[in-house]
């Protein structure tokens, strides 16, 4: 399920890091048409460092006060890899959110547009006024991260809590975490924090055969799956959640 | 959700911004961590309410946030020292307690017989009315300890307002806690070691981390605040953690090392350790310079070397080999662990009750206790150290207090524990059955299961129901639990969301923090505070206490509390949620401070020449000086309060204060205490009786908790219960395979007290021949999240037709014997021999 993200990607990062800031200054715009997504002079983005990652659980309740998300679905979870064998056991903890993608599915498929990437922050967001609750974005999302609604019939998920980062205050799942293993932030900007994590560190993202380019990166992530028990190994996922099968 | 609105209004702030530079845009604003919530709905501010959390005894500093007079939200307090502003899930989900539709919300009677589930609503002057006159009679008759006060957790001010104000006054001694079903045999064991109880590992500071049977990132007295600072240990300072534990609990998973032991032999791998560094002279430095500190023979004036031969001579037989065969830990690992630990400096020494709550428990935590004496790791930065907390200055209440009478029912049955400290709560309910040491006529019960949270859960039930017994029956819960079910008389509490409190947990910095509780919202329904029901039980019986409220004594402490007065007292508190002294550094080594001559003067103080202890005589239950240097500071009712330094090669020091027994200012590794008990006095290893009793195919139940649930009380918040609600039975698949039971099985777990269904999860992260099943689960009370079954009274949630899951596990106290540790009382919740059978 999972590669180490190349380090021509990081590459790439870090120069648009350094591009988008130089391009602040000089008031010029950039070209070409990829380069035009890529223009976005915020990107927010979010860095689990799952070395720090005690699987306590306290982001996924804080999204679910943060939002007084219904029983039965999350906007965020944390889910558990153990495997091997006696006693050579690990188990590490995988947190779930919404990747937030640079080529995100769940807006190419939504009929109305209720669905979009914000150009001033990077952030995929929902706008339940326009949203038909069609759920064709559920479909899309190859991370299985949005849901309807019960109360509302929309399609929700994770926002990176835009209402708390607009006031200047760090999502609630950062806040809490016990092990500091998330870092957020802006990472177009080579000075920040999480743009110089991913600079020094091995990062990896989920699926990225996906060609979703995700802005939710890990460091030292276990990505086994259940697959792998096709090979006789040992590996138990556990999702703490409704749905117990992972995608 | 996102409105259309605010999208206009983030576009505009953006037009605005390009049109001023543009420049600003280039970077995403600092943000900060906390200390303000917005709702995402409307995005006003949501008033923040410093308080404290309950959820376990760690009691964090928060903030609650509240909305249009609805707690919806619970974030951590940046300004912590302890906590640094992290949360846990449980803390989190406290808004769940206030809102739970199952909550009661009004005094209630029982119109049936006990036990049968028929409630009437009354009020609270009825309900106050009842009680008092019951209260009054015993009083008034002269037996005011027929009245049993039983509480399970009640700290820092509800203590000292309920226990020694209030039952103080009114005069009953009858008082139970819950500490020997928590880790009580811990505090006794460091009692007789270093005289105070709590040991804080300096996670801050250290190099190495040896770890038994604790699972402090995942549960632990003092979790958060010791949790994010072990991350930043094990990732940031890269310290090597070796956990050694039967199961791998999260906290071994993150550990650098998960080294899987049988149950009941921590002690033993310890005592292997203790011989390879003291054989190995490995001791030499830290260890042999903390040796002046510590008593090892009966001689307290022997010398270092004296003190080393005779450890060598104690620990000869504990071999690595030795421990091997009963441990199942290879000799080598256990000398390369020895080694690393005596050799990296300064680690530090850490267990909890996968150690401590056995049949050999006691001794287990004083071998840890000798690890990290002979590595030079005790109260030093970086290794495991006393306890810091805030000392509040408390009102004492009325002066004329009729002296406690008391009915001896907490310290279990005559000959079952020798120094039981910290009581035998497990052993109450037997007590009353039996009979021979009395009865009390009324039992009531704060902040406590007995029903639930004991072992031996059908005999709890049938004694609490019979009225033969115990005639009245008063629960004060917010909740409708297994126990409350039993009363006859229920006061609905407050939850610690909608009350007042000074509070006072131990600080991982080593510096003290003063901190507050106070109501995030008004009081649902007509719940009160059981802090202000005392001050209006008292009035009704004719002794006020000088208090109408909890929040006025609470106030009362914040003015007299030095530091806190002067930092603006109770209004700063309720502004600023916590409070430090500035200039304080972290507090260690306090045993080298020597006394001063003035001390050693004062009018009473007198020179014990068999302990070395300097003991004013006047703060004991010493009548005169000639009866106190007659009986010896030993043998002398409550010495321990008169302590003033030890005597330790001609200079005295403060040394290691006695707290609860008299033992003197060294730190006992020779504890003559135990061995006038007809214990050895050296930390010694005993093998646990059943498990040398095993027939083939019989396992060794272990219980845990999980980080999302306390013991018995959060399983009625829906975001807890949502993550875990099934408590399957850990088995290792090479068990599992012999017992011909395959992953998902439901299984019978038998044991001589009981039997129970549940599923077999078969994992390799667990030792051969256990089986692990978690508390928490199995509740047939307690609300429609908790059990499924709806109380007497209820309202309604929107949640609760999204409620998905329908089982709702196995609660393991029904197969646990109520069982104490022979030295302090312990609760033996690790031995249990059970036989496992597919179902």
């Amino acid at each position: 399920m999972k590669t180490n993200v190349s380090s021509t990607r990081r590459d790439f990062l870090h120069k648009l890091g350094v591009s988008a800031a130089a391009t602040a200054v000089a008031g010029t715009q950039p070209l070409t048409a990829h380069a035009a997504v890529r223009k976005r002079n915020i990107q927010y983005a979010m860095l689990i460092d799952t070395r720090r990652c005690t699987g306590c659980h306290a982001c996924s309740v804080a999204c679910k006060a943060e939002y007084d998300v219904p029983l039965g679905v999350n906007r965020s979870w944390v889910e558990y890899v153990e495997k091997g064998d006696y006693p050579n056991v690990t188990r590490n903890f995988l947190p779930r959110l919404c990747n937030h993608c640079d080529h995100p599915d769940c807006v190419s498929v939504c009929p109305t547009g209720a669905t979009y990437k914000r150009e001033e922050d990077g952030v995929v967001v929902i706008d339940e006024d326009v949203c038909i609750g069609c759920g064709y974005c559920i479909q899309a999302c190859p991370y299985d991260m949005r849901f309807l609604n019960p109360v509302t019939g929309t399609a929700e998920k994770c926002d990176f809590c835009e209402h708390l980062v607009s006031k200047g205050i760090q999502p609630a799942c950062v806040e809490t975490c016990i092990g500091s293993a998330r870092i957020f932030g802006d990472i177009n900007d080579p000075t920040s924090e999480i743009a110089q994590m991913i600079a020094t560190n091995p990062v990896s993202v989920l699926r990225p055969d996906k060609g979703t380019e995700p802005n939710v990166y890990y460091i030292a992530a276990d990505h086994s799956g259940e697959h792998e028990r096709q090979r006789n190994r040992y590996v138990r996922v556990t999702t703490h959640r409704k749905q117990k099968i992972r995608r | 959700m996102t409105t259309r609105r605010d999208f206009l209004k983030l576009g505009g702030v953006t037009a605005t911004a390009t049109m001023t530079g543009g420049v600003a845009l280039s970077q995403a604003r600092e943000l900060k961590s906390g200390g303000a919530d917005y709702s995402p709905e409307s995005g006003t501010q949501r008033k923040p309410v410093p308080t404290a959390c309950w959820q376990c005894v760690s009691r964090c500093s928060v903030i609650g946030y509240v909305e249009n007079d609805r707690l919806v939200k619970i974030g951590g307090q940046p300004e912590s020292i302890r906590s640094k502003g992290k949360l846990c899930a449980k803390a989190q989900a406290g808004v769940n307690h206030v809102y739970d539709p199952d909550r009661i919300l009004y005094p209630m009677k029982r119109v049936g017989k006990r036990g049968e589930g028929k409630w009437k609503r009354i009020s609270w002057d009825e309900a106050l009315t009842e009680v008092s006159s019951r209260l009054k009679k015993l009083r008034d008759d002269g037996h005011p300890e027929k009245f049993m006060f039983h509480y399970g957790r009640m700290k820092a001010s509800s203590s000292k307002l309920i226990k020694d104000v209030f039952l103080s006054t009114y005069g009953t001694g009858t008082i139970g806690n819950h500490t020997s079903i928590c880790e009580g045999g811990k505090w006794t064991a460091q009692e007789l070691t270093w005289g105070s109880h709590y040991d804080n590992w300096d996670f801050d500071n250290t190099r190495y981390i040896i770890n038994f049977g604790s699972n402090c990132l995942e549960t632990h007295t003092n979790h958060v605040s010791v949790a994010h600072r072990l991350v930043d240990a094990l990732v940031a300072n890269r310290v090597k953690m070796v956990t050694f534990d039967v199961r791998l609990s999260n906290t071994a998973a993150k550990s650098s090392e998960w080294v899987p032991i049988k149950a009941g032999t921590d002690g033993a791998v310890a005592l292997a350790m203790c011989h390879v560094i003291i054989n190995e002279e490995l001791y030499k430095g830290d260890g042999e310079a903390f040796l002046e500190y510590c008593k090892v023979t009966a001689d307290r004036n022997a010398s270092t070397a004296e003190k080393v031969a005779a450890l060598k001579l104690h620990l000869a037989g504990y071999t690595p080999q030795w421990a091997e065969s009963l441990s199942g830990v290879s000799a080598s690992n256990i000398e390369k662990i020895a080694r690393e630990l005596a050799t990296t400096k300064p680690a530090c020494v850490v267990s909890y009750r996968g150690t401590v709550a056995h049949y050999n428990g006691n001794d287990a935590e004083r071998a840890m206790q000798m690890l990290a004496a002979i590595t030079g790791n005790i109260d030093n930065p970086g290794g495991r150290c006393r306890a810091v907390g805030a000392s509040w200055n408390y009102p004492k209440g009325p002066k004329n207090k009729p002296g406690s009478k008391k009915l001896k029912i907490v310290d279990g049955f005559k000959g079952q524990a020798a120094i039981p400290t910290h009581h035998v709560s497990h052993q109450v309910l037997k007590m009353i059955k039996d009979g021979s040491a009395g009865r009390p006529d009324v039992y009531m019960w704060y902040c406590y299961q007995p029903v639930y949270s004991n072992g031996d859960v059908q005999e709890n039930i049938d004694i609490l129901k019979d009225e033969n017994l115990i005639p009245y029956t008063v629960a004060v819960s917010p909740f409708y639990d297994e126990s409350s079910a039993l009363a006859d008389i229920i006061l609905p509490d407050a939850t610690y969301l909608e009350r007042w409190d000074c509070e006072d947990m131990v600080s991982p910095a080593q510096i003290a923090e003063y901190y507050l509780r106070q109501p995030t919202v008004k009081p649902l329904g007509e719940v009160r505070d059981f802090g202000d029901v005392c001050c209006d039980l008292a009035e009704r019986m004719g002794f006020p206490l000088g208090y109408k409220t909890k929040e006025e004594y609470v106030r009362e402490t914040c003015e007299n509390t030095p530091g806190v007065r002067e930092a603006g007292g109770f209004e700063y508190m309720r502004q600023h949620g916590v409070w430090h002294d500035p200039s304080a550094k972290p507090s260690f080594y306090s045993h080298k401070k020597e006394i001063k001559q003035a001390a050693l003067e004062k009018d009473g103080v007198i020179f014990d020449q068999a302990t070395g202890v300097y003991w004013n005589w006047k703060k004991t239950g010493a009548s005169s000086a000639a009866e106190a240097m007659d009986k010896g500071f030993v043998k002398t009712s409550k010495a321990f309060k008169g302590y003033v330094g030890q005597l330790i090669n001609g200079k005295v020091y403060r040394g290691f204060p006695p707290d609860a027994v008299n033992k003197s200012g060294y730190f006992e590794l020779y504890s003559e205490l135990m061995e006038a008990k007809g214990f050895p006095p050296l930390p010694t290893y005993t093998p646990i009786p059943e498990h040398q009793e095993m027939q083939a195919g019989d396992l060794v139940l272990t219980t845990y908790k999980v980080n999302v649930h306390t013991h018995s009380r959060t399983q009625n918040c829906k975001w807890l219960t949502e993550i875990y609600h099934q408590n399957p039975g850990w088995i290792n698949p090479q068990t599992a395979a012999n017992l011909g039971i395959s992953d998902g099985d439901l299984i019978k777990v038998k044991s001589k007290v009981g039997e129970l269904e549940t599923k077999a999860l078969v994992t390799p992260a667990i030792v051969p021949g256990q089986i692990a099943i978690s508390f928490h689960c199995g509740h047939w009370e307690y609300g429609r999240y908790a059990s499924g079954n709806r109380p007497p009274e209820n309202t309604d949630d929107t949640d609760l037709e999204a409620k998905w899951w329908t089982e709702n596990g196995a609660h393991p106290n029904w197969i646990i014997p109520n069982d104490p540790d022979p030295i302090n009382g312990q609760q033996r919740w690790m031995d249990t021999v059970v036989q496992v059978t597919r179902a």
